[in-house]
C-alpha cells in the first residue's frame, strides 16, 4: 500500500483490514457486491501493463460496467442513484456525446 | 440384446422420430438490447427472429428460458425485478419485484430453472434503506414458482454465501450449485449445503489466491461450467513468465466433479467459457480474442482477435457454430472448427447488448 493513500473511510478500513491480516475480505474481482466494494484496476492499464487487454472500443464497455455498479466513479451507478442516465442512449458507440458526467444533489 | 429388449428400443425410438414437437423444435439464440429488448435469433437464417419490449425501465441481464422453450425469464428494471415474457405472445406472464417496503433488493447475476420448470431461483442481494444509512441484509437465493403469476412473492429463501454469482442445477433437479469463492452444494428443497469445492480457498502449494470471474450462466448446451481462473506462482521470480497462469474450472452439472487445471502462461484476458457439447474436450474462451482450449491436454489450440470485445459466448447443439455476444450490438459466429469468423448478426436499431447473456433455446 505504500503507493496508495486512502482518501475515504472505507478506504482506511481496507487499507487496515490488509494490515491486520484480513485481506481476503478486501479480495479484488470475485467481490462482485457492486458499488464502491469492487477494487479493480482496469480502465486506464491492462494486467499486462499495457492497453491492448482492455476493452475494445472503451464505449463497448461503458454499459458494461455503468449497469452492474462496477466502476461507480469512472461511470455512474444506474441501479441505485442514477438509474436514468443512459436511458435515451441506446447505442454508447453511436451517442456516447450525449452521455453526461453526473454530480451530487446538493 | 433379447427380442423384448430389442422391441422396446424400436419403440422408444419410433416415439422420438413420431414426436412432433421434437421433430419440429428448431434451435434459436435469446439475448437482449437496450432499451429493456429481449431478442429472439435465428442463427441458422442469420436473422433476429423477433424481439419483445418488456414494460418498464432497466436493460435485460439474467435470461433463462423455461425447458420448455415457451417463456423467457429475465432480469430487469436495474436487476430489480424478474419477468417472464411468453415467446409466443409476448405478454409478460410472471413477475417478481424483489425490493419489498424499506427493504431494497438487487439480482446480481445467479438465476437458473428447475429442469421440470416449475421453480426459477434468483441470487438476492437486499439492504435496508434507513433515514441516514443502509443497512447490509443477508443474500439468498429466493425461490419462486413459475406459476405464481404477476405479484410473484418467493416459495422460500435458501442461506448461500455472499458473493455467490453462479447457479446452475443439476439435470434431475436433485442439487443447486452455488459458484461464489467456492462452489457450494445444494439440496434446493431446503437449501441444506452437501458439498463444498474450494477454489479461492484453494491450498495448493506456492500458489496465491485464483482469480475466479464468473457472471454468466450460458452453459446449457454440455451441462458443464466452465470458467477461466488466474493464478500467481509464488514460487517463482515475478518476471518469469510462467509467474501468472491461466487456467480453466469446470464444474459438470450431471456429476457434480470440480476440475481446475492450467492450460498457459497468463497472455491474454479472458472473461467467459463454454464446454462443445459434441467435443467436450474442446472449450471456447471469449473476451478481446476467441480461444480453444482442450481440456483433456490442458494446451491452447488456437487464439483469434475479435473485431471488438465480446464478454460471453455460447454454442450450438452440433458443436458446429460458436456465438460470441456482449457489449455493443452484434453477435459474432465463429466455426468450432478453425476459429474463422463465418458470420454475423447484427441487433435492431445498434443497440448496445452490454453485460446481457446469451441463451441457447429449442423451440
Amino acid at each position: 500500500m505504500k503507493h496508495l493513500k486512502p482518501i475515504n473511510r472505507k478506504a482506511g478500513q481496507v487499507e487496515r483490514a490488509a494490515e491486520d491480516g484480513k485481506a481476503p475480505e478486501a479480495r479484488v474481482m470475485q467481490v462482485v457486491t457492486g458499488c464502491t466494494s469492487t477494487l479493480d484496476p482496469g480502465w486506464e492499464v491492462d494486467p499486462f501493463g499495457g492497453i491492448a487487454a482492455l476493452c475494445q472500443p472503451v464505449e463497448a464497455d461503458l454499459y458494461g460496467c455503468s449497469d452492474p455498479c462496477w466502476w461507480p466513479v469512472q461511470v455512474p451507478d444506474t441501479i441505485n442513484t442514477h438509474p436514468d442516465w443512459s436511458t435515451e442512449v441506446p447505442s454508447a458507440m453511436r451517442d456516447w456525446r450525449k452521455l453526461q458526467s453526473v454530480y451530487n444533489k446538493k | 440384446m433379447t427380442s423384448k429388449i430389442l422391441a422396446a428400443a424400436l419403440l422408444a425410438l419410433g416415439a422420438l422420430s413420431l414426436d412432433p414437437a421434437a421433430a419440429l423444435s428448431k434451435e434459436y439464440i435469446l439475448t437482449s438490447t437496450k432499451p429493456n429488448t429481449l431478442v429472439l435469433v435465428d442463427p441458422a437464417a442469420r436473422k433476429v427472429e423477433r424481439t419483445y419490449q418488456i414494460a418498464g425501465p432497466g436493460a435485460p441481464l439474467g435470461i433463462v428460458p423455461s425447458p420448455d422453450g415457451k417463456i423467457a425469464y429475465v432480469i430487469t428494471n436495474h436487476w430489480g425485478s424478474l419477468v417472464g415474457i411468453d415467446l409466443d405472445s409476448g405478454n409478460e406472464v410472471f413477475r417478481a419485484d424483489l425490493s419489498d417496503g424499506n427493504i431494497r433488493a438487487r439480482n446480481m447475476f445467479g438465476l437458473e430453472i428447475s429442469p421440470d420448470g416449475k421453480e426459477v431461483f434468483v441470487m438476492r442481494s437486499p439492504v435496508r434503506l434507513g433515514q441516514g444509512e443502509y443497512e447490509v441484509q443477508d443474500v439468498g437465493i429466493a425461490v419462486y414458482r413459475t406459476d405464481a403469476g404477476l405479484n410473484a412473492r418467493p416459495d422460500r429463501i435458501l442461506p448461500v454465501p455472499r458473493r455467490t454469482t453462479g447457479l446452475f442445477m443439476a439435470p434431475d433437479g436433485s442439487r443447486l450449485y452455488a459458484v461464489n469463492w467456492d462452489i457450494h452444494t445444494l439440496d434446493p428443497k431446503d437449501g441444506k449445503v452437501l458439498k463444498v469445492d474450494k477454489v479461492a480457498n484453494w491450498e495448493r502449494p506456492n500458489y496465491g489466491v485464483p482469480d475466479v470471474f464468473g457472471v454468466w450462466n450460458h452453459y446449457e448446451q454440455a451441462k458443464v461450467f466452465a470458467n477461466p481462473y488466474f493464478a500467481v506462482r509464488t514460487d517463482l521470480d515475478p518476471k518469469d513468465p510462467a509467474m501468472a497462469r491461466t487456467g480453466m474450472l469446470t464444474l459438470d452439472f450431471a456429476t457434480g466433479a470440480v476440475t481446475m487445471n492450467e492450460f498457459e502462461n497468463t497472455s491474454a484476458v479472458i472473461f467467459s467459457s463454454v464446454v462443445n457439447p459434441v467435443r467436450r474436450n474442446e472449450v471456447f474462451s471469449v473476451y478481446n480474442t476467441l480461444s480453444k482450449t482442450d481440456t483433456g491436454t490442458n494446451q491452447l489450440v488456437k487464439r483469434v482477435t475479435l473485431p471488438h470485445t465480446y464478454y460471453c459466448l455460447n454454442i450450438s447443439g452440433d458443436g458446429k457454430e460458436v456465438y460470441v455476444a456482449g457489449t455493443i450490438s452484434d453477435i459474432g459466429i465463429y466455426s468450432a472448427e478453425t476459429l474463422e469468423r463465418i458470420g454475423e448478426i447484427n441487433l435492431p436499431g445498434g443497440h448496445d447488448m452490454g453485460g446481457t447473456w446469451i441463451r441457447m433455446v429449442q423451440r
